[in-house]
């Protein structure tokens, strides 16, 4: 319990939080779209699992979020279908186990800390060359001109895909992810389907080259075309299910983090001149942010037997939607949740998800985050928002600000 | 002070050889290897830093 957190009521069998409950039944997605949606979330973590009309359930209880990721017999977001407009489950967010320990055995040593080491300086150069094209202006949105380009470029040269198909990468990207406010659901289906088709595509034309000139590439495409699983390489479809999970991965989430964290920084001055002058704090700085700010606030898990969480049993086959956002800020788990501390130790927070289903791409997020802000605020220590200037952030599916418009002396 | 580590909970989130490097290190696949079960006593912030971070809560740690 915590002092923003209303007491539950009991109706009938189902246990429903109050604040939590209004929020949901309102319009969650607007009351979470704002620069400080803590206390929302925090209002959900006091039930062990909230069940709402519809049989939706929602945990952000941290012992209930570990009760479901923890246990074998439980499923990722595969068992909704398949993720973003994809034709196939992505591999390996969208499957689950046995075949996805073997798919983790082969992405795992490719995205580990070790490996994503020595590409720290390229992230540097990256994040210098771009600041050089604002600096001198002294004003730039930061969001477009810095914290979209940065990652996506990075993939894009993991993947060896050339820089010129940058834009459309980016296109593509909103396509897939973004909600057009007003869009109906089926006029958005259609549009991320089309986006998916075109993604397929692209792959597909870039696989067929690199087979015809009989050259796999020593770069991420060129290691998938010569992998073994269990002795058997990856069909055309695997490669392609890999493909479209690394794209719509790796091109958003750390663009929204790098936004939810300069923004956090743009607001907060005086924890950001404490950072300036400690460059040593940005690993403790970076995993209290992505705590507080939670850029991928929510997931899915589905029990495929009876489980129980808290006094609720949760038929098997049903959706529960998973607040990592609420998780990260329960007080049986962290203390002061509600306070921005950014030297905490411990902080075992859910940013990157828990469980078998642990972000493939932690590692490299982690490095691109410290790399980038890191040379961000040697180059501009010192900035503010535009007088007048409300910054506006988007909730889900991912948390962001856009656009991140940012004054400096130049 | 003794260190332990569930291999089978281990996920790879990396936070216990990224605050402890002394005490943990990597496998290939980015899950952790438990160097020194025994913990020096300059090391023992470290270790209680690593095991309390666990997401997983793959560590214990035996005072």
């Amino acid at each position: 319990m915590n002092d923003t957190t209303n007491v539950g009521t009991v109706d009938g069998d189902r246990i429903i939080d109050t604040q939590a409950a209004e929020s949901i039944g309102g319009d969650l997605a607007a009351a979470l779209a704002v620069a400080e949606p803590q206390p929302v979330y925090a209002g959900i973590t006091s039930c062990p699992m909230l069940a709402l009309p519809g049989d939706m359930f929602v945990v952000g209880a941290a012992h209930s979020v570990d009760a479901l990721t923890r246990n074998h017999n439980v499923r990722g977001s595969g068992a909704l279908g398949n993720t973003g407009g994809a034709e196939r489950p992505l591999i390996p967010l969208d499957i689950d186990r046995p075949e996805h320990t073997k798919y983790r055995k082969l992405l795992d040593p490719i995205f580990a800390a070790k490996v994503i080491a020595p590409l720290e300086q390229d992230v540097r150069e990256l994040a210098d060359d771009l600041i050089d094209t604002f600096i001198d202006r002294g004003q730039a949105d930061i969001y477009d001109e810095f914290c979209a380009i940065l990652p996506s470029t990075i993939f894009l040269r993991l993947m060896g895909i050339p820089i010129g198909d940058l834009e459309y990468f980016l296109q593509f990207k909103n396509d897939l992810l973004r909600d057009f406010p007003g869009e109906t659901l089926t006029n958005r289906e259609a549009r991320m389907k089309a986006a998916g088709a075109r993604c397929y595509r692209y792959f597909n034309q870039v696989l067929d080259d690199r087979e015809a000139r009989g050259a796999p590439g020593d770069d991420l495409l060129g290691r998938f075309l010569t992998a073994e699983v269990e002795g058997h390489r990856l069909t055309r479809e695997n490669i392609l299910d890999i493909c479209y999970l690394l794209m719509i991965a790796g091109l958003d989430t750390v663009a929204a983090s790098l936004s939810c964290i300069i923004s956090w920084l743009a607001r907060n001055p005086r924890e950001r001149q404490r950072i300036v002058a400690n460059p040593e704090m940005w690993p403790d700085a970076i995993e209290e942010l992505m705590r507080w700010e939670t850029p991928v606030p929510s997931g899915t898990r589905t029990p495929t037997v009876d489980m129980q969480i808290g006094e609720q049993t949760v038929p098997a086959g049903t959706h529960v939607a998973v607040l990592w956002a609420s998780a990260n800020l329960d007080p049986e788990k962290f203390k002061d949740p509600l306070t921005v501390d950014l030297t905490r130790r411990p902080n075992p927070h859910y940013s990157f998800a828990a469980g078998f289903h642990r972000c493939l791409g932690s590692h490299l997020a982690r490095m691109e985050l410290r790399s980038a802000l890191d040379q961000f605020h040697r180059r501009i220590p010192d900035y503010r928002i535009p007088d007048g200037v409300e910054l506006k952030y988007e909730a889900l599916p991912v948390r962001l600000a856009r656009p991140l418009p940012l004054t400096w002396n130049s | 002070m003794k260190l332990e580590l569930d291999t089978e909970a281990c996920m790879g989130h990396g936070r216990c050889y990224g605050l402890a490097p002394g005490l943990f290190d990597a496998d290939d696949e980015g899950h952790a290897v438990l160097l020194r079960p025994e913990v020096p006593s300059d090391l023992a912030r470290a270790a209680r830093d690593a095991q309390e971070s666990c997401p997983e809560q793959a560590i214990a740690l035996h005072e």
